[in-house]
């Protein structure tokens, strides 16, 4: 029977159309009108696109977005890269090592929130209560400047682990005969880190750069469940702001709109993935 | 010379780790310790260190009926959305493998795209959508919508599980006339039901703690636990005993089905490119 697979996978088709497909068209049709709740629709083109992209508030919640998903990737994959490197070495307790380890990714994002929110607190927490031994007065969720800074601390926290545990899987597969020529050679741990390991396992640091750099520009429940985009604008990321636009100011075109411009870079990233994820 | 070198490699290794670990897990113990506190005791300053553990806040939290069917909404939207995504995942996965199909690269590409597309491109066009049709604040709209990012994952992961079975017994298969069905269910699915297990417990623990879609899709009768869990988080009422039992809820579940998962989580994170 030639039409058996395509009966196989019609189901996915099915469900990916109406989950995937059918939101992208909606959202793209709806972003040329002008829709609130309960007022009517008309159509009137570009103009949210013109309105969005010339509004100042849009321009600091995208720099805001960068910024937070910038510093995020840099520190998550730095951090989870060294920390892979060295209990690479490990072979006794390494399974339990990164058991533990591995324990905030199966962490909700609103959990996350609850437990730096108790320990953060300007009156209660411990560490504001640590920090004002040595005269620190802190207002980690609350003051401008501090607020985006401790929301990536949150999210390096939460997410480091994925890069630990992907690249320290990359590393346990390197074969041991280079490692063991550079080492007769008298290379460096260092020289064959840099020269040898990371050299072989760059695919795998590009998947985790991308998937990290998705997930970081997508951050909304750490956001939503601390600072909620605020103080004023300061942490306001694109997937927060489309929430508060649609929830609070019932501007659903506008919503849609910005959700569109914010998927074109998802899909970008997406196939820039797919497309070098063969090179390499 | 050279061990000595060795040595001071393997105890700066062990020293990260240790920090590493500290940091991993202070901050999930403070929010026990604070959930298994008095009322009296959770503000003292200095804090406790030693104190009378009380279950209090859990009871009250159980007593709490919002709470209480948050947990179970969960529950029943992660098995819909499990039991939905495996099967039709496993159909799509047999067919990936065995069959040469024409548009299987766009395919696996337009899976990657579902799969990383924002959650909130979702919400609006499925709110109007879900009104309509009456399946707004259901678990069966919730575990449809999911299926956007779990389905593409289990097929991944499927896929991966099914290429590990050697070309012997594909061609054992086919001599032995198996139609496509009897294949699947007698000879592949026996054969990949660790595989199917990890998928399910990663599929799950993403289901359990998605918020973002949530919020967007229910409204009373299927909120789940991370809305739940939310709801304590009220900026003028302080209710740290909410905020520390309701987390640790939702939070342990999870971290208990990730151990049976340990072995296919790399697997899971790189959707499969990696075996880990």
């Amino acid at each position: 029977m030639k039409q058996t697979p395509y009966l196989f996978l019609l189901p996915s088709i099915l469900f990916l159309a109406f989950t995937s497909l059918y939101p992208i068209c909606y959202s793209i049709y709806y972003s040329f009108f002008n829709w609130r709740w309960g007022d009517e629709k008309d159509f009137i083109g570009l103009s949210n696109y013109l309105t969005l992209l010339t509004d100042k508030e849009f321009w600091i919640v995208i720099k805001n977005t960068f910024i937070f998903a910038f510093f995020a990737c840099f520190f998550e994959i730095t951090i989870g890269v060294i920390l892979a490197i060295y209990i690479d070495r490990i072979k006794i307790g390494s399974t339990i090592i990164r058991t533990i380890l591995l324990i905030p990714l199966m962490v909700s994002g609103i959990s996350v929130t609850m437990i730096f929110k108790v320990m953060l607190d300007n009156m209660f927490g411990i560490i504001p209560y640590f920090l004002s031994f040595v005269g620190i007065k802190s207002n980690f969720f609350g003051s401008y400047t501090a607020a985006m800074p401790t929301i990536i601390g949150l999210d390096i926290w939460w997410q480091t682990s994925f890069v630990f545990i992907i690249i320290l899987a990359g590393l346990k597969s390197i074969p041991n005969e280079p490692i063991e020529a550079a080492r007769m050679d008298g290379a460096s741990e260092w020289e064959i880190t840099r020269h040898i390991r990371l050299p072989m396992i760059r695919s795998l640091l590009f998947l985790v750069l991308i998937f990290r750099s998705i997930d970081t520009l997508k951050v909304f429940d750490i956001v939503w469940g601390t600072t909620a985009g605020g103080p004023g604008l300061a942490t306001e990321a694109l997937q927060t702001y489309a929430y508060r636009v649609a929830f609070s100011f019932l501007e659903m075109s506008k919503s849609m709109t910005v959700m569109v411009l914010f998927s074109i870079v998802v899909i970008f990233l997406t196939l820039l993935y797919s497309r070098l994820n063969k090179d390499l | 010379m050279k061990k000595i070198q060795k040595h001071k490699h393997l105890i700066s290794a062990y020293i990260v780790s240790f920090f590493a670990i500290a940091f991993t897990l202070l901050p999930i113990t403070w929010l026990f310790m604070l959930s298994i506190k008095s009322k009296g005791e959770t503000f003292t300053k200095p804090p406790k260190w030693i104190f009378d553990p009380t279950v209090n806040n859990y009871v009250k939290l159980w007593e709490n009926d919002l709470f209480k069917d948050t947990f179970f909404n969960s529950i029943y939207i992660t098995i819909i959305s499990i039991v939905l995504s495996v099967t039709i995942a496993l159909f799509a996965a047999y067919a990936l493998k065995i069959y040469n199909i024409k548009f299987k690269t766009a395919f696996m590409q337009w899976l990657l795209l579902a799969y990383m597309l924002p959650e909130f491109l979702f919400v609006l066009p499925m709110f109007t959508i879900y009104q309509t049709i009456g399946i707004y604040d259901t678990y069966v709209g919730m575990a449809i919508i999911y299926q956007v990012h779990v389905l593409p994952f289990s097929i991944w992961m499927l896929r991966s599980f099914l290429d590990e079975i050697p070309k012997e017994i594909d061609d054992a298969a086919i001599i032995d006339g198996c139609g496509p069905l009897q294949a699947i269910f007698k000879i592949y699915l026996p054969l990949i039901i660790p595989g199917i297990v990890a998928t399910a417990i990663l599929n799950g623990i993403w289901v359990w703690n998605e918020l973002a879609i949530a919020l967007g899709l229910t409204f009373f009768d299927s909120q789940p636990i991370t809305v739940g869990v939310a709801s304590f988080r009220g900026y003028a009422s302080i209710d740290w005993g909410g905020m520390t039992s309701s987390a640790i809820i939702a939070i342990l579940p999870m971290v208990l089905f990730a151990a049976f998962a340990q072995k296919h989580i790399v697997k899971g994170l790189t959707l499969g490119s990696v075996k880990g």
